[in-house]
């Protein structure tokens, strides 16, 4: 994957790639706190949004692009905090609630207030090259996977399932239900707040307020869904699905339609799929039950 | 309100059978003592440390475990795993995989469970379930288990087995509050026996006693 | 800061707190029953607005006259969605069912925007009858026609529920269904039938608030997000479990901000996510919850 910008300059390959891998930072983030925490967010959005826009005003007004990417990514982790305490404590139904309404207010007041697009300033966009950020999608996307990878093989990996799976029993176990799920949530916001700052880094230009529109929380949990929730593979599975067939219909049909396609696909899978398109591949799933139970 | 004017000790190392008529607030006692209920007046001491209104998990870290009565297992999980949620979060938590290994199997193996260690507990029968709630319980090292109606539903061959580990577990020292339903069994292991209804204690004492006590005759016949 | 401008306020708080209390309503009932967070309950009240502006755009019917045929619509719509999608959650054991409606019901939520925007283009539509901009002067207030109105058949609908609910069969049945479904079942009740009409009522409301924000505001595709997001924030404010009490949490949600308004501007809508965290925080049962 390294190599890839050394064989191919061209800006199709490279630009579908750089998507995908930031589609994996992205639906790996809700992962952790959905897929392995078990608890769903639905305004993953915020944490997005929060990261992205932190990241570009600090980029763009000169500070280098990691500090600005360090700085969008911990303030959506703190902003998951202080949504995750109140919300956390009670049944999960106001978690969802909670992180909907956070996102959704950011949305509307960066929209009144910040209505006029941000564009990089004419020396970035006559530079504009795709490989560095090809490299840094490729980058943050591996220390993604790498993160979710060690928190399921870890104890506290352990603890996070155990809360998904059942609450009380874990409480009655001994798990700190609350540190726990607040950590996944953090943990999970910080890497969305990178995949914002990535995003940001690469979008030469975009309006605030989109950055937090529900399509990216949907984006994220049909890709970890489609693809296999609470599993590694999933979501960089669904991630490349859904960026292949993105394109795909973008071509052959009118804009917008991926949305229709993707919301039934969605819905049918939680229906009638739960495990996703990992379930429906037994030699992977071998590989992957051997990778989920390490014990 | 459930439980009323409660007064409750259990010594060290005793076997308490805790009986009574549905609804006679045995859950809810297991609920207000293991952290899942605040109770609105009263304390709860264990080991002369107040313990009212901690959370679950405090308390077994504490060194109280419970069980539920539908049970919860982790049922995406194997049984190993299940166990090792107690060993590495309960009251003497062990970081070292391999360690925590080796203790859980040898957890699974005392109740049973031995060959189903790596079996997904979603596939496991109802008297393994039952005990690999045992098991996982066991496993946060705890000073006192309370056992919610662990024989319920339970085959009688199943009953007896079921039975004889939670015998083995009282002769290892534990002390036990065991919520049952089955009037051969708690008879059998308990050495004193407390009798719940409608949210009162109507007796405490022998089986013997107990099971002759006019008061708990009537509750169980009467109404 | 006159008398005049404060009561106007108030007036107007109170104008879009019915809309937010009639939309909340019809959240509180479906969670309430069934246990299921309808996020696109909102969405509902978009194709309301739409339903209704279409017929008056078509034969010029006035909306206020369309309210029943667009009431009935939205009730066949929210069946057949509730049939189509919702009851096969019924095989799920109850957290996992909680969860997954959540998902599907966000599934939804982008789904019909998107199938709105293909029918009737991006753009907003208003429902503009003759006597859409009259008001009656009232004590140094503007009491708009429209916004009474709007009250007047909130009110209605409220107190029809009301009636539903405690008078007839169907409310009795609703209410052991929200109590204990097992033993309604045991009971006799049609459990599936009620929550298919339940569902069906809770979006028919959501509907005819539709027509009043066509009436009042603008519509367009989008709009669906915004209104589900204060129906959220009343139902917590008032507590789930006090479909009444959703109403009066409406009306103070819509005060509190017309009053906030005038010093926060843009930032008024953080006021809403203030509420939400200020009742987990100290009051998770909400105003008028049972606890």
């Amino acid at each position: 994957m390294v190599l890839v910008p050394l064989i191919t300059r061209r800006d199709d390959v490279l630009t579908w790639l750089c998507l995908t891998l930031q589609y994996i930072i992205l639906s790996h983030s809700w992962n952790i706190i959905g897929g392995y925490a078990g608890q769903r967010s639905l305004g993953h959005a915020a944490f997005f949004g929060l990261g992205a826009l932190i990241a570009r005003y600090l980029w763009l007004s000169g500070l280098p692009l990691f500090l600005g990417l360090l700085a969008g990514a911990s303030t959506a982790a703190i902003f998951a905090i202080i949504i995750g305490f109140p919300t956390f404590r009670m049944r999960g139904i106001y978690f969802a609630i909670g992180t909907l309404v956070l996102a959704e207010i950011l949305r509307i007041i960066f929209e009144t207030t910040l209505p006029q697009a941000s564009v990089f300033p004419t020396r970035l966009l006559a530079t504009y090259n795709l490989v560095p950020r090809y490299y840094l999608s490729l980058l943050i996307a591996g220390l993604t996977v790498a993160t979710v990878y060690w928190i399921s093989h870890s104890t506290l990996g352990l603890g996070m399932i155990s809360i998904r799976e059942e609450q009380d029993a874990a409480e009655a176990s001994g798990v700190d239900t609350l540190r726990h799920k607040l950590l996944a949530f953090a943990i999970s916001s910080f890497f969305a707040g990178l995949a914002g700052g990535v995003f940001t880094y690469y979008a030469a230009a975009l309006r605030p307020g989109q950055m937090f529109e529900p399509v990216w929380t949907f984006d994220a949990v049909v890709i970890v869904f489609v693809g296999g929730v609470g599993t590694i593979s999933g979501p960089i599975i669904g991630a490349v699905f859904f960026v292949l067939l993105k394109q795909l219909l973008s071509i052959y049909l009118p804009g917008g339609i991926h949305i229709l396609v993707f919301g039934v696909l969605f819905i049918i899978v939680v229906l009638f799929l739960p495990g996703g398109l990992i379930k429906l591949m037994p030699k992977l799933r071998k590989r992957i039950s051997r990778g989920r139970h390490p014990y | 309100m459930a439980i009323r004017d409660l007064g409750l000790t259990v010594n060290e190392g005793e076997i308490v059978g805790l009986i009574g008529p549905n609804g006679s607030g045995k859950t809810t006692l297991f609920n207000l003592i293991s952290g899942f209920l605040r109770p609105e007046r009263g304390e709860i001491n264990f080991d002369k440390k107040d313990i009212t209104g901690l959370k679950p998990n405090k308390i077994c870290k504490i060194g109280i475990a419970r069980t539920f009565q539908l049970t919860k297992p982790f049922a995406h999980m194997t049984s190993l795993q299940n166990v090792m949620i107690g060993r590495a979060y309960g009251s003497d938590p062990v970081r070292n995989k391999r360690q925590a290994k080796k203790d859980c199997e040898r957890i699974l193996e005392f109740t049973g469970l031995a060959g189903k260690s790596h079996s997904v507990a979603a596939t496991l029968g109802l008297a393994e379930r039952k005990r690999l709630e045992i098991a996982r319980a066991l496993a946060t090292k705890p000073r006192l288990l309370l056992l919610d109606e662990m024989m319920s539903g339970l085959t009688p061959a199943e009953t007896e087995s079921t039975m004889r580990l939670v015998k083995a577990i009282g002769d290892s020292g534990m002390t036990l509050i065991v919520v049952e339903h089955v009037m051969k069994a708690i008879l059998k292991i308990s050495s004193r026996l407390m009798v719940l209804n409608y949210g009162e204690k109507i007796a405490d004492g022998s089986p013997e006693e107990v099971v002759r006590d006019k008061k708990v005759i009537k509750a169980y016949l009467g109404k | 800061m006159t008398v005049e401008l404060v009561a106007q306020t108030i007036v107007n708080g109170i104008h879009v707190g019915a809309l937010y209390g009639l939309v909340a309503v019809g959240l509180s009932l479906i969670f309430g029953v069934m246990k299921i967070l309808n996020i696109a309950h909102g969405e509902f009240l978009m194709v309301g607005g739409y339903v209704a502006f279409w017929v008056f755009d078509l034969y010029d019917t006035d909306p206020f006259l369309s309210l029943p045929l667009v009431a009935i619509a939205m009730f066949l719509l929210g069946a057949g969605s509730y049939k189509l999608l919702f009851s096969g959650l019924a095989k799920f054991h109850e957290e996992s069912k909680m969860e997954n409606s959540l998902l599907v019901g966000f599934g939804l939520f982008l789904v019909f925007p998107q199938i709105t925007r293909m029918l009737w283009t991006t753009d907003e539509r208003a429902i503009t009858p003759a006597y859409s901009g009259g008001s009656l002067p009232i004590l140094g207030v503007r009491l708009a026609y429209v916004p009474l109105g709007a009250l007047l058949v909130a009110l209605v609908v409220i107190l029809a529920l009301h009636l539903l609910l405690t008078k007839t069969y169907f409310g009795k049945s609703v209410r052991a269904t929200t109590q204990n479904w097992k033993s309604a079942k045991l009971a006799g009740i049609n459990v599936e039938r009620t929550y298919l009409i339940t569902f069906g009522l809770g979006v028919a409301i959501a509907g005819v608030a539709g027509v009043f924000v066509g009436l009042i505001h603008a519509i367009n595709p989008d709009i669906g997000i915004g209104w589900t997001l204060k129906a959220l924030i009343v139902v917590v404010l008032a507590g789930i479990g006090s479909i009444g009490g959703a109403f009066f949490a409406g009306l103070i949600l819509g005060v509190v901000e017309a009053v906030g308004a005038i010093f926060m501007g843009p930032y008024t809508v953080a006021l809403g996510l203030v509420i939400f965290l200020l009742i987990m925080i100290f009051r998770p049962r909400g105003l008028f919850g049972k606890a």
